[in-house]
C-alpha cells in the first residue's frame, strides 16, 4: 500500500478505506467458511443419528426414527461405561482440585531459585503426548505396585495432566488475590487453618468451581490416554472409540447427538452467564 | 518458604508439600522414569532361559490340547447317560453303543464319534497317562526356570537394543507420523490466523460472543465425535462419495467409489479439522491483548496488510503461536483416536498404533516404552525448538 499511495495523491485515506473495506469483507466471508468448514461435518453426523438406515448416512434417507436413542438405553455396555466414566472423572476431581490448590499456592508464594524448575516439572504433563501419560501410568502400577490396568491407573494417569490445568486456572486467580486481607487476619491472631477456610477458600471458591467442570469434561471426554491406561476395562469415550473402529452403527451418532446437546447447553449457559457479569 | 509458613503455619505448608511431592513422585516422576528404565533393558528372546519357557509353553499347550479332547470325549457321554435316566451318573460305560451313533452332529466331538466305547475309554486312559507325563515334565522345567528377570524366562540386560531394533518400516512411521504432526501444525495456523485476527480485533461486543461461542462449541465436542463425523463423509459409500456420484463421475450403484478413508492424507485431514482449535484460542488470547491503535498508527503510516501482520500482529502473537503450534502438534503426533479411527487398519499405521501394538498384540513392553520414550523425545525437542524459535520462556506457554 506504500508504493500505491502516492498514485492518489488527493484522496488517499478514501482509498486506503475503500481497499480496507474489501479486506475486511474477505476476512468476514472467510470466516463464514472457517464455520461452516467447522460445523457441517457435525450437522451431518447429527442428521444420520434420526435416519432408519442400519449404517449412519444422509443420502441414502430411509425415514425419520427415533429407535437409535431408544436402543441405548439397553446397551449394557454403554451404561456400564458411563458408571465407568463417572467413577473416574470423580475420583479424578478429589484429586485434581487439592493437588492443584497446593501446587499453586507454592509457586504463587515461595521465592526460590527452584520455582521455575517446579512449575515445569508440575506442567509438564500437559504437554506430554496422552498415549505417554497412558503408558507410563499403566507401567508403574503394574511394576510397583501390581496393579493391573484398570479404572485406577486411568484415573491417575488422567490427574497427573488435569491437575496441572487445576493448577494453571487456580495459579492466575491467586496471582490476582489481595493479600492485606490474609494479613489483617494472621494480625488479629487468626490460626492458619481458620485463615485458609475463611479467606483463601472462599477467594478460590469461583475458580475451583470451575476447575471441577473442566476436569469433570476432560476426564469423561478423554480417549488418548485413557484408551492405554484402562486395561480391559473400558469408559463410555473407550466404548465409543471401539464400536467406531468395528464398524459404524447410528446408536454412534445418536450418542454424538447427546455429546453435542449438552456441550451446545453448557457453552451457552456459559457465555449468558459471564456476559450478564461483565 | 518462609512466606508460606507465616501465612499457613507448618502443619498445612507441609501438608501443601507433601500433595506436591505425591504428585510429582507418583504421577510424572517415578512412571516417568520406570518407563525410560524399561525402554533400556533388552528382553532377549532367544537365549537360553528364553528357550526353557518355551518348552514350559509348548508343554502347557499340549495338556490344554489333551484336557480339551478328554473333555470333549466325556461330553460325548454325558447326553447319552441323559437319555436313560436310570443311570444317572456320567462316567458309567454300561450304556448302550447305539447312543453314540445317535448323536453324529455333535461337531465338537467329530473324531471321538467314530470310536467304539473301547477305543474311547483307552483314549481316555492314555491322554491321562501323556498328561501325568507332561505334569512331572513342566514341574522340572519350572524348577530349571531362571525366575531372576521380571518377564518369564527372558535374559533382560540394560542395552540400546529395543531402539536399535526398530526396524526400518517402524522408523520410517516414526518420521512420517512426525512430518504429518508438523504439517498439521502449519496448516492449522493458516487456516484459523485469520479467525483468531478478526474475533479479536472485531468491535462489535455481539459478533465477539457469537463466534466465541461458535468457536467453543466444535472445541469442547469430544474428538472421537468430530472424528467420526469426517469418517462418514469420507468413507467408500459415504457423503463424498455421494456428491461424486451426483454429479456423475462415478457409480455408486455399481460398487464404484473411492476408499479415502484408507489413505494417510485422509487421516491426516480429519487432524487438521480435529486440533485446528487448539490453535485458535491461544493466537485469539494473545492478539485481544495488542493495542489496537498500533494497528491504527501502522496503517496510518502507509503499512501493508501484509507488513501490518508479519511486523506488528504476528510479533505480538509470538506467545500464542507457540502454545498452539505446540499443542497441535503434541496432539497429532501423539493421537491414537484419529488413525484408529479413519482408516480402521485399512491404511498404513501411525506411530501411536505401533506403540499399542508393541504393548498390547506382541507384548513387548519394553521396546513399547522404548518407542513411547522416542515419542517424547521428538516432542520435547519440538517445545524446546518453538520456544527458541518464538523467544517464548516456559512460563509463557502454559497459561
Amino acid at each position: 500500500m506504500s508504493a500505491t499511495a502516492p498514485s492518489i495523491p488527493l484522496h488517499p485515506a478514501a482509498g486506503r478505506r475503500r481497499r480496507m473495506a474489501f479486506g475486511d469483507a474477505v476476512l468476514n466471508a472467510y470466516v463464514l467458511v472457517f464455520f461452516a468448514y467447522m460445523f457441517l461435518p457435525l450437522l451431518f453426523m447429527v442428521a444420520a443419528a434420526f435416519n432408519e438406515s442400519p449404517t449412519p448416512s444422509i443420502t441414502d434417507w430411509q425415514g425419520f426414527t427415533l429407535k437409535w436413542f431408544a436402543e441405548l438405553p439397553a446397551d449394557t455396555r454403554f451404561v456400564q461405561g458411563l458408571l465407568h466414566s463417572l467413577i473416574i472423572a470423580g475420583g479424578v476431581i478429589v484429586l485434581s482440585i487439592p493437588l492443584g490448590v497446593a501446587g499453586a499456592l507454592i509457586l504463587t508464594r515461595m521465592q526460590s531459585k527452584a520455582n521455575t524448575l517446579l512449575y515445569t516439572v508440575l506442567v509438564s504433563p500437559v504437554l506430554m503426548p496422552g498415549v505417554v501419560l497412558g503408558v507410563t501410568t499403566m507401567i508403574f502400577w503394574r511394576d510397583f505396585f501390581s496393579v493391573q490396568a484398570g479404572l485406577l491407573t486411568a484415573a491417575m494417569a488422567q490427574t497427573s495432566f488435569i491437575a496441572s490445568y487445576c493448577m494453571l486456572m487456580l495459579m492466575a486467580r491467586l496471582q490476582r488475590q489481595d493479600r492485606t486481607l490474609e494479613e489483617a487476619a494472621l494480625d488479629l491472631g487468626a490460626s492458619p487453618l481458620f485463615l485458609f477456610r475463611r479467606i483463601t477458600l472462599p477467594f478460590l471458591m469461583p475458580t475451583i468451581l470451575t476447575a471441577c467442570l473442566i476436569a469433570f469434561l476432560q476426564s469423561i471426554e478423554n480417549y488418548n490416554t485413557t484408551f492405554f491406561a484402562i486395561g480391559s476395562s473400558w469408559t463410555l469415550v473407550t466404548e465409543i472409540g471401539s464400536r467406531m473402529r468395528f464398524g459404524l452403527s447410528p446408536m454412534i451418532n445418536a450418542i454424538g447427538v447427546i455429546f453435542i446437546a449438552i456441550t451446545i447447553i453448557v457453552a451457552v449457559t456459559h457465555t449468558l452467564l459471564t456476559r450478564r457479569k461483565g | 518458604m518462609s512466606a508460606l509458613i507465616k501465612t499457613y503455619g507448618r502443619g498445612m505448608t507441609a501438608l501443601f508439600f507433601a500433595l506436591v511431592a505425591a504428585w510429582i513422585l507418583l504421577m510424572i516422576l517415578a512412571p516417568a522414569f520406570r518407563t525410560i528404565q524399561r525402554a533400556f533393558i533388552y528382553e532377549d528372546r532367544a537365549g537360553a532361559t528364553a528357550m526353557v519357557a518355551i518348552d514350559i509353553d509348548r508343554a502347557y499347550t499340549e495338556k490344554f490340547q489333551l484336557d480339551q479332547e478328554a473333555a470333549d470325549i466325556r461330553a460325548l457321554d454325558m447326553p447319552a447317560a441323559a437319555v436313560t435316566p436310570v443311570v444317572p451318573s456320567m462316567g458309567v460305560p454300561s450304556m448302550g453303543t447305539p447312543s453314540a451313533g445317535g448323536l453324529p452332529s455333535l461337531p465338537s466331538a467329530g473324531g471321538a464319534t467314530a470310536m467304539s466305547l473301547e477305543e474311547r475309554a483307552a483314549r481316555l486312559a492314555a491322554i491321562a497317562a501323556r498328561v501325568a507325563e507332561l505334569e512331572t515334565a513342566i514341574a522340572d522345567l519350572e524348577a530349571k526356570e531362571d525366575t531372576s528377570s521380571g518377564e518369564a524366562g527372558m535374559q533382560e540386560r540394560y542395552s540400546f537394543e529395543n531402539f536399535t531394533t526398530m526396524s526400518g518400516i517402524h522408523f520410517r512411521i516414526f518420521l512420517l507420523t512426525l512430518l504429518y504432526a508438523f504439517c498439521v501444525t502449519v496448516l492449522s495456523f493458516i487456516l484459523c490466523y485469520p479467525v483468531a485476527f478478526v474475533a479479536a480485533t472485531t468491535e462489535s461486543r455481539g459478533k465477539l460472543t457469537v463466534m466465541l461461542l461458535l468457536l467453543v462449541i466444535p472445541y469442547a465436542i469430544n474428538e472421537l465425535l468430530r472424528i467420526f463425523s469426517w469418517v462418514m463423509i469420507l468413507e467408500k459409500n459415504g457423503i463424498l462419495n455421494g456428491v461424486f456420484d451426483a454429479l456423475g463421475l462415478i457409480d455408486m450403484e455399481a460398487g464404484e467409489g473411492i476408499r479415502f478413508v484408507a489413505s494417510n492424507g485422509a487421516v491426516f485431514l480429519v487432524m487438521v479439522y480435529a486440533y485446528v482449535l487448539f490453535m485458535v484460542f491461544p493466537i485469539y488470547n494473545t492478539i485481544d491483548t495488542l493495542d489496537k491503535n498500533q494497528l491504527e498508527a501502522a496503517r496510518d503510516l502507509g503499512a501493508s496488510s501484509w507488513r501490518i501482520h508479519t511486523r506488528v500482529v504476528i510479533p505480538h502473537a509470538k506467545p500464542g503461536i507457540a502454545v498452539g503450534a505446540i499443542m497441535t502438534f503434541m496432539l497429532s503426533a501423539g493421537s491414537i483416536a484419529a488413525p484408529e479411527i479413519v482408516g480402521r487398519g485399512l491404511h498404513p499405521d501411525w506411530f501411536s498404533q505401533l506403540i499399542y501394538r508393541r504393548f498390547f498384540e506382541a507384548d513387548s513392553w519394553n521396546q513399547g516404552s522404548a518407542y513411547s520414550l522416542a515419542l517424547l523425545v521428538a516432542c520435547v525437542i519440538f517445545i524446546f525448538a518453538t520456544m527458541r524459535l518464538f523467544k517464548v520462556g516456559i512460563r509463557d506457554i502454559a497459561k
